[in-house]
């Protein structure tokens, strides 16, 4: 957990190039593919929150240990 | 008035398709196929030559890299080698996994491997290109609208982004070269290039050589570290330098239909034109 904030730096950097990426590939005009990308960088972000946060209940509920 | 028993229909030529599949098995058939006997012969001396330069460095060992319980049947299926499929299953058939004695890897394995990937995917390039010349021969593209697809997506898996600069995409071409090859330059940091090294990392290994030969300029610099220890990020700087080069792969797609959709001047395929598609039916 001491690595959290440099995990979570490095996804949102990398998810970044990933969500740029896919704007090129589905959009040929560069203005229409700059504009694609918060929302689709805030959907993906946002999705993967909701998964975290299931996983981690998941975990919590199922697989504790403790 | 009919035309005369003696007269023969004239021979339809091979579909693109069929030419990308032959092309598939054998470098340059598509071409030949289509009567373009100079790109067929410099397609298969080349990859052909490229891939024999390979097995000779490598002694043919390149699929004993994988440890015993990942030698199956399809295991060279996902390596950039299926990209020449005729070469591969002859070398399948030849050498595979070799006879089940070990032997010490030759001192060219890593270049003899990075040649015969290399000839995998110039051949997936050369069927993308032979694609296309059968699509053209239809007469309707319009000439000088765009540079050849394949020129731009050969340039484009040499130096990321450079198919774009050659379409005159100058900002995408840039913002493309920096995202992927930075991306994979994290992803060699993080794995203090253990990433560089197919003995290590065999599948991760073939998606980053969609990079191109930047890739491979890396592994001989810096490729196969001796390690004492395991990075702590090695792991994700691997995964993330196998995604910069399937990223590659999706730029490569957007350069090939960008010059495809303005030679056969077709509308560009955009998530706007699609948009437009859906209010225009309502």
């Amino acid at each position: 957990m001491n690595d959290l904030g440099l995990h979570v730096g490095l996804f949102l950097l990398v998810i970044a190039v990933v969500v740029a990426v896919s704007c090129m590939f589905t959009e040929a005009d560069d203005a229409r593919a700059l504009r694609l990308f918060p929302r689709r960088y805030a959907t993906f972000v946002v999705v993967s929150a909701v998964v975290i946060v299931v996983m981690l209940v998941a975990e919590h509920t199922f697989a504790s240990v403790s | 008035m009919a035309p005369a028993a003696s007269q023969t229909a004239p021979e339809a030529p091979p579909s693109a398709n069929t030419c990308a599949l032959a092309t598939w098995l054998v470098p340059g058939a598509g071409h030949f196929m289509l009567g373009d006997r100079r790109t067929a012969l410099i397609g298969f001396l080349l990859i052909q030559g490229l891939y024999l330069a390979g097995v000779m460095l490598s002694d043919g060992m390149f699929l004993q890299v994988l440890p015993p319980e990942m030698r199956g049947r399809f295991a060279g299926a996902l390596t950039p080698e299926a990209g020449n499929l005729g070469a591969l299953l002859l070398q399948g058939r030849q050498v595979g996994f070799g006879d089940g004695v070990p032997r010490p890897f030759p001192d060219g394995l890593h270049l003899g491997m990075m040649l015969t990937s290399a000839a995998g995917i110039l051949n997936l390039l050369l069927a993308a290109r032979a694609h296309f010349d059968a699509r053209a021969r239809s007469g309707a593209v319009i000439e000088g609208a765009a540079r050849h697809p394949g020129t731009c997506v050969l340039l484009g898996w040499l130096v990321p982004g450079s198919g774009h600069l050659m379409q005159g995409r100058v900002a995408r071409g840039l913002v493309a070269f920096v995202l992927v090859v930075g991306l994979f330059a994290l992803g060699t940091m993080l794995a203090e290039g253990t990433n560089l090294d197919r003995t290590r990392h065999f599948y991760y290994w073939a998606g980053q050589t969609f990079l191109g030969p930047i890739v491979f300029g890396a592994e001989l610099a810096n490729g196969h570290p001796m390690m004492t220890e395991r990075p702590e990020y090695a792991d994700a700087g691997v995964m993330l330098a196998s995604i910069a080069g399937m990223l590659n792969v999706m730029l490569l797609l957007d350069v090939y239909g960008f010059s495809d959709a303005k030679l056969f001047g077709r509308p560009l395929f955009t998530e706007g034109s699609r948009g437009g598609a859906k209010e225009a039916a309502r």
